[in-house]
C-alpha cells in the first residue's frame, strides 16, 4: 500500500525546499521543466545533483533596494558563510515584499523562494532567487541552518553519480565534488556552537 | 466458409451427445437469423446457438478453467475460480444490475462477490453453504470480487460447516474483507446524512477509520468499547484504508486493549503558514464547531450572532525532502509561540490590526525556525501533539567537520 501522498490520485504535492549553499547555487546554469504545460514546475539543476523548484536558504540581510518605478519590487542581499544570494520580490510575491518592508538590515533572515538562471544583456548569467517569505530569525536558527545544509549537501556529493539528477549533473557541470566538501568544511568552521 | 446446414448439424449433433433431441429447424432458423440478418461471423453465430441451447436444457458446462477448486483467501484478480463458502453477510444491491452482492467465507478468508441480475442465478440465502463453480475474479476499488454470471453454476451445500473467521491486526489489513479486534478509540462528526456513526479504531498494531452508514438496523458503538468486527469491508481511497462496518458483524468484548498511538516525530524547517491560522471563530451551534468566515458565516448554519474563539496554526514544515501539512492545535501554539488565546483575544480586539496582528506575531515566532513535532498523521496531515524549537547540535557540528575533511581525498583521487 503507497502512503497518502504518492497515492495514484493524491494529486498535488508540494514541492519540497532544497537546502544549498550560496556558492552551489551561484554555478547553477540549467533551469528546465518537465513538460510543456505552462503550469509545470521548473527546476534548477545543483552541480551537486538534485533539481529544486524550492529553496530554503538563511543568512545575514546586507543590503535592501526598492527598484522600479510603476511596478515597484524589493532586491535584498544575503549572506552565508559561502557568499551571497541575490534575492527579489515584486508585486507578484505581496507576501514577501510586506515582510521586506518590515525588515531593516543588518539581520538575519530565512527565505523561502524559487531559483531562477537568467542571461544579462551582456551575456553574463545570473542566478537570483524570488522570494515566497522572508523572515527576521535569530543566530540560533540561522546555525541550525548551516548544519541542516552542510549535511544535506555531503548527501548529495555521497550520492553523486548514483542518482539520475546527479549523472546529468556530472556530464555538464562535470562537479569536482572535493571542492564542494572543503567550501562545506570552511562554512562549518565558520561557525561556532557551545 | 462453412455453409449454414454444415454448422447446423454440428451444433444439433453435440446438443444429441448429452442425451437431448434437437429441433434442427430451429437450430437453423437462429442461425439464419445471426447470420443473415444481423451480419453476424458464422463462429460467433455458432457459438450464440451452442451456448443459448445447452442453457435452454440445463447443459451448460463452464470452461475447464474454472473447475480449478480455490480456498477463498487465494483467488485474485483475472481468475475463473470454484469456491466453496457460507455466505456471511448481504449487503443492499447498489444498481438494478446487480441481483445481490455480499461476503462469501470459507476458513481461509473471505471475499466481496456480485451476483449480475443477468445471472438468473438462485437467490442466495445468508449463513449457507454453496457451491459457486466458474466464477471470475476481478478487481474493485483495489480489492477482489467475485462475479457470478450466467455461467457460474451455484449449488447450495447441504451441511453447515465450522467457521471461524481469522482476526488480523489492523496494521495488516489489505482492501477487501478483514476481521479484526479493536477499541474504538475516537468519534468524529459524521459529514453526511446517510451515516450513523464514524471516527477511529484502534488495536496494538494501529488505527484505522471507519464508517457505520444508516442503512438496515444498526447498532451505535459505545465509545471506548472494545468489540470484534467479522468480515468489515476494507475499502482503499487515495492510498488510505477505511473500514466500512455496513457488512460487519460486531461483538461487544471483554477488556481493553493499548492502542498504538501511531506516533511518529517530524523535524524540519516552518516554511509556511496557511490559511486559517491564527485566531479563528468557531460556529456555536452543537456538534458543528466549523470555522466562521470574517463576516460569522457558517458553511452550514449560516449567520451567526455568537461565535467560539480558537487558535491555531495550519502550516507547512520541510526537511528538504519532504513538506508535510501540520496543524497546530491552541495548546501547542501556546507552547511554541507563547501567545496563549486569551492573549490573542486581546490583541484582536484592542488592536486596528486586529486579526492580521495575531497572524505576524505568530508568524514572527515560527517562520523559518526549525521545529520537531510528535503527533500523527491523519489523511495528509501532520496533527501536531507536542512541538518543540530545535536547537544547534554541537555534536553533529562536529561531525559534519570530519564527514566533509574525510572525504575529500577519495573524491579527489
Amino acid at each position: 500500500m503507497s502512503n497518502g501522498s504518492s497515492g495514484k490520485f493524491s494529486g498535488f504535492e508540494r514541492e519540497p525546499a532544497v537546502r544549498v549553499f550560496a556558492s552551489e547555487l551561484r554555478e547553477s546554469r540549467i533551469q528546465f521543466k518537465e513538460s510543456e504545460d505552462e503550469k509545470s514546475p521548473s527546476y534548477v539543476l545543483l552541480p551537486t545533483g538534485e533539481r529544486c523548484n524550492r529553496i530554503f536558504l538563511c543568512g545575514q540581510m546586507t543590503q535592501k533596494e526598492k527598484k522600479g518605478e510603476q511596478n515597484k519590487f524589493y532586491t535584498i542581499r544575503v549572506q552565508d558563510p559561502t557568499g551571497t544570494f541575490f534575492i527579489n520580490a515584486g508585486s507578484y510575491q505581496p507576501d514577501a515584499m510586506q515582510q521586506i518592508a518590515r525588515i531593516e538590515p543588518p539581520v538575519y533572515v530565512a527565505v523561502l523562494g524559487k531559483p531562477g538562471i537568467r542571461t544579462t544583456a551582456d551575456s553574463s548569467v545570473f542566478v537570483s532567487v524570488r522570494a515566497e517569505s522572508v523572515t527576521e530569525i535569530d543566530l540560533e536558527t540561522y546555525r541550525c541552518w548551516v548544519l541542516d545544509c552542510a549535511q544535506q549537501t555531503l548527501d548529495r556529493l555521497d550520492s553523486f553519480g548514483q542518482t539520475d539528477d546527479s549523472r546529468k549533473a556530472k556530464e555538464f557541470y562535470n562537479t569536482n565534488t572535493a571542492i564542494y566538501r572543503q567550501i562545506i568544511q570552511d562554512a562549518l568552521t565558520q561557525i561556532e556552537i557551545q | 466458409m462453412e455453409t449454414i446446414p454444415e454448422v447446423v448439424e454440428r451444433i444439433s449433433q453435440k446438443i444429441e451427445a448429452k442425451g437431448v433431441t434437437v429441433d434442427r429447424e430451429k437450430v437453423r432458423s437462429k442461425l439464419t437469423l445471426l447470420v443473415e440478418e444481423f451480419g453476424i461471423q458464422i463462429e460467433e453465430a455458432e457459438r450464440t446457438v451452442t451456448n443459448e441451447l445447452l442453457r435452454e436444457h440445463n447443459l451448460f458446462t463452464p470452461p475447464s478453467s474454472g473447475q480449478e477448486e480455490r480456498a477463498i483467501s487465494d483467488v485474485t484478480p483475472g481468475d475463473w475460480v470454484t469456491v466453496e463458502g457460507k455466505i456471511v453477510s448481504l449487503a443492499e444491491p447498489p444498481s438494478s444490475a446487480i441481483a445481490q452482492s455480499g461476503i462469501i467465507a470459507d476458513s481461509s478468508g473471505a471475499v466481496q462477490f456480485v451476483v449480475w441480475a443477468k445471472a438468473k442465478a438462485p437467490t442466495l440465502k445468508e449463513r449457507t453453504w454453496y457451491r459457486l463453480e466458474a466464477a471470475v475474479v476481478d478487481e474493485y476499488r483495489g480489492a477482489p470480487n467475485l462475479k457470478v454470471h450466467s455461467g457460474t453454476k451455484v449449488t447450495e451445500l447441504p451441511e453447515d460447516r465450522p467457521l471461524m473467521p481469522s482476526v488480523v491486526p489492523i496494521a495488516s489489513l489489505k482492501p477487501g474483507v478483514g476481521s479484526i479486534r479493536a477499541k474504538f478509540i475516537e468519534e468524529w462528526e459524521p459529514r453526511h446524512d446517510r451515516m450513523l456513526q464514524t471516527g477511529l479504531l484502534g488495536d496494538e498494531s494501529g488505527r484505522i477509520k471507519f464508517v457505520l452508514w444508516k442503512d438496515g438496523e444498526r447498532e451505535k458503538l459505545e465509545p471506548n468499547g472494545v468489540y470484534t468486527f467479522y468480515y468489515a469491508t476494507v475499502d482503499e481511497f487515495n492510498g488510505r484504508l477505511s473500514l466500512n462496518l455496513g457488512t460487519a458483524m460486531y461483538i461487544p468484548e471483554d477488556g481493553d486493549i493499548r492502542v498504538s498511538t501511531g506516533g511518529e516525530t517530524i523535524q524540519g524547517a516552518f516554511v509556511h503558514m496557511g490559511p486559517g491560522s491564527g485566531l479563528i471563530k468557531r460556529c456555536p451551534v452543537e456538534g458543528c464547531n466549523r470555522v466562521l468566515s470574517r463576516q460569522n458565516y457558517c458553511p452550514v448554519h449560516e449567520i451567526q450572532s455568537s461565535f467560539r474563539y480558537d487558535l491555531r496554526i495550519k502550516g507547512v514544515i520541510d526537511n528538504g525532502k519532504k513538506a508535510r501539512n501540520v496543524l497546530m492545535q491552541c495548546e501547542t501554539v501556546t507552547q511554541l509561540a507563547g501567545m496563549t488565546l486569551e492573549q490573542a483575544i486581546e490583541i484582536a480586539e484592542n488592536n486596528p490590526l486586529g486579526l492580521d496582528d495575531v497572524l505576524i506575531q505568530l508568524q514572527h515566532h515560527v517562520m523559518g525556525k526549525y521545529l520537531r513535532c510528535a503527533g500523527s498523521d491523519i489523511d495528509g496531515t501532520f496533527l501536531v501533539k507536542e512541538c518543540g524549537r530545535v536547537q544547534c547540535d554541537a555534536s553533529l557540528h562536529a561531525s559534519l567537520i570530519n564527514r566533509a575533511a574525510a572525504s575529500q581525498g577519495d573524491d579527489a583521487a
